[in-house]
């Protein structure tokens, strides 16, 4: 169950979306969850699913990965959904069944807020999907290097980043050993009420807790190893230098958004 | 200064230091004086808390001697402006593969030596892919690190560290969290190494097999080298061996039971091929 988490994993591959820019895919990613909110009709949020399929379709990622990182948001769906359709009462009323009727209003936010919603873990978890963690870290090294300016020292928020993603599986496939451990030692991890299993899991978050500073301890040792010395005078294996491709998906984003804007002026708005 | 030894202990000692006000803690480097030549491939060996581990971590500055010198190419450890340039010379492999792979991508992991040594990226290029290919992961270059067996994890760490090209790579017990294959593939990594590429290699281990392969043993117990010299002159002495909880290696047991027992073997035999080359001349004799 434990390995089914799926945040900030990376897929390799070879496709056009692996290969862009990360600074490009990172600002794409946040102005594409911006425009998902200003869709107010139909052309529009067709619009952004179908430029959401393009992506999926030309990042070669199995659907099965996408559906995955949907599938644990689903409750927050249904009970945004169906609040939306319960205490929404605008707009004229599509029917009436005792005491509750549904109006246009209501229906038409909870599909907006679905869609807006499943497209904006999917757009991220593109991100991650099609990006190695520590080009990701880099390209928001770059991109918030001026916030050295105010004393923010960016390159080592990045490197704790990086080494946070590369540990999670490592602490992953750490819990599921205490957990065995403990269960072989007679210990019910698995049933009861949430505060008995929340008790039952500090037997396991304490030796986890443990291993962790240990582990810190002696990657300190193997980085020092390696002359780290922090950001200063760093050069990098991957050379972060924008290519057609980059302008072509600049350019994309960009014709969405003005197409979106357009089309909110034009087209009445639906919610 | 012309010098044939990479790395020389002058009479160090070190010990751990002691949680406040308790007593202090026994030396586990007791005025230990070495000198390791270039090209050597030199074993270490030793039960746990001989101190063997700590000679690891003293040989590049991670670690500062309470008393005595090493010196590193002539370098003081103890100088902290140098302990950049010592760590170039002398890359450390620690024992857990996990705790010493910092990224998330083999190739990225590998270049992380030479990226903080500010080589230019196409230089860094070349550098992961020959390190790589050295310990025959390049095939693996794009996989994720924690996919990857204990072996192989190990080999990418060793990787990590040629990549920044240092001229002696001391391994701090790589193969004590794996399994046989793994113990065979990095073993088999670091002898390459030494042979092929000239790099001055330190295995510090307590399996007896592997420090058979090197060309000087050294044993410790007890913050002290009690034994010195090529695997033949070291295994020789099984009753020392025996007394400080190391084992000699089976052939060499066997053959210095099959000794006593009145069989005319000579002293030295260690290989499983060198015991059966002499029993069949025994035979023959016959």
């Amino acid at each position: 169950m434990i390995k089914d988490i799926t945040i900030g994993q990376f897929f390799p591959g070879n496709s056009v979306i692996h290969k862009l820019d990360p600074r490009i895919k990172f600002v794409l990613t946040f102005v594409y969850i911006i425009i998902v909110f200003l869709c107010k009709n139909f052309v529009s949020l067709a619009s952004i699913v179908v430029a959401l399929i393009a992506v999926i379709l030309l990042s070669k990622i199995s659907p099965k990965l996408i559906w995955k990182s949907v599938k644990p948001i689903f409750i927050i769906i249904a009970i945004t959904s169906l609040l939306q359709i319960f205490y929404n009462k605008d707009g004229t009323v599509l029917f009436t069944i005792g005491k509750f009727s549904l109006y246009t209003g209501g229906l038409y936010m909870a599909l907006f807020t679905t869609v807006r919603i499943i497209c904006l873990v999917i757009a991220s978890s593109m991100l991650t999907y099609t990006t190695s963690p520590t080009m990701l870290t880099d390209a928001m090294e770059r991109l918030f290097s001026p916030l050295k300016v105010i004393k923010i020292n960016v390159h080592s928020i990045a490197m704790m980043m990086t080494i946070a993603l590369r540990f999670i599986p490592t602490l992953i496939d750490e819990v599921d050993k205490i957990m065995s451990a403990q269960k072989a030692r007679g210990a019910d991890i698995e049933s009861g009420g949430i505060i008995k299993r929340g008790k039952a899991l500090v037997p396991v978050f304490i030796p986890l807790f443990i291993n962790s500073f240990r582990r810190a301890y002696e990657l300190a040792f193997a980085m020092e190893c390696r002359c780290y010395r922090g950001g200063e005078g760093r050069t990098r294996l991957k050379v972060m230098r924008l290519a057609g491709r980059d302008y072509v998906a600049i350019a994309v984003i960009v014709l969405l958004t003005a197409g979106i804007i357009v089309s909110n002026k034009l087209l009445p708005a639906v919610i | 200064m012309q010098n044939d030894n990479i790395i020389e202990f002058h009479n160090v000692s070190y010990r751990y230091e002691a949680d406040d006000g308790e007593e202090k803690l026994p030396l586990v480097v007791n005025n230990v004086s070495l000198n390791f030549k270039k090209g050597d491939f030199i074993a270490i060996l030793g039960h746990n808390g001989s101190g063997k581990s700590t000679l690891a971590k003293l040989s590049n500055s991670i670690l500062i001697p309470e008393s005595g010198k090493v010196l590193v190419n002539g370098m003081d450890t103890a100088d902290e402006d140098l302990s950049y340039d010592i760590r170039r010379t002398v890359g450390v492999v620690f024992q857990n593969p996990d705790n010493q792979i910092v990224a998330t991508i083999v190739e990225e992991d590998v270049a992380f030596g030479p990226e903080n040594l500010g080589v230019p990226p196409e230089e860094i290029r070349k550098r992961v892919d020959n390190a790589l290919k050295a310990v025959g992961m390049y095939e693996y270059r794009g996989h994720e690190p924690h996919k990857l067996s204990g072996g192989q994890k190990q080999r990418v760490a060793i990787a990590g560290i040629i990549a920044m090209l240092p001229e002696c790579i001391v391994l701090d017990e790589p193969t004590a969290m794996l399994d046989p294959r793994g113990r065979k593939e990095v073993m088999d990594t670091c002898l390459k190494l030494n042979r092929e590429m000239g790099m001055t290699v330190v295995f510090i281990t307590h399996f007896m097999e592997e420090a058979v392969l090197a060309n000087r043993v050294i044993v410790m117990d007890d913050a002290k080298i009690i034994l010195d010299g090529t695997p033949k002159q070291v295994f020789h002495n099984s009753e020392l061996l025996k007394k400080v909880g190391l084992d000699v290696p089976e052939t060499a047991k066997l053959a210095n039971d099959l000794r006593r027992s009145g069989a005319p073997l000579p002293e030295d035999i260690l290989s499983a091929d060198e015991f059966s080359d002499e029993i069949l001349k025994l035979l023959r004799r016959k």
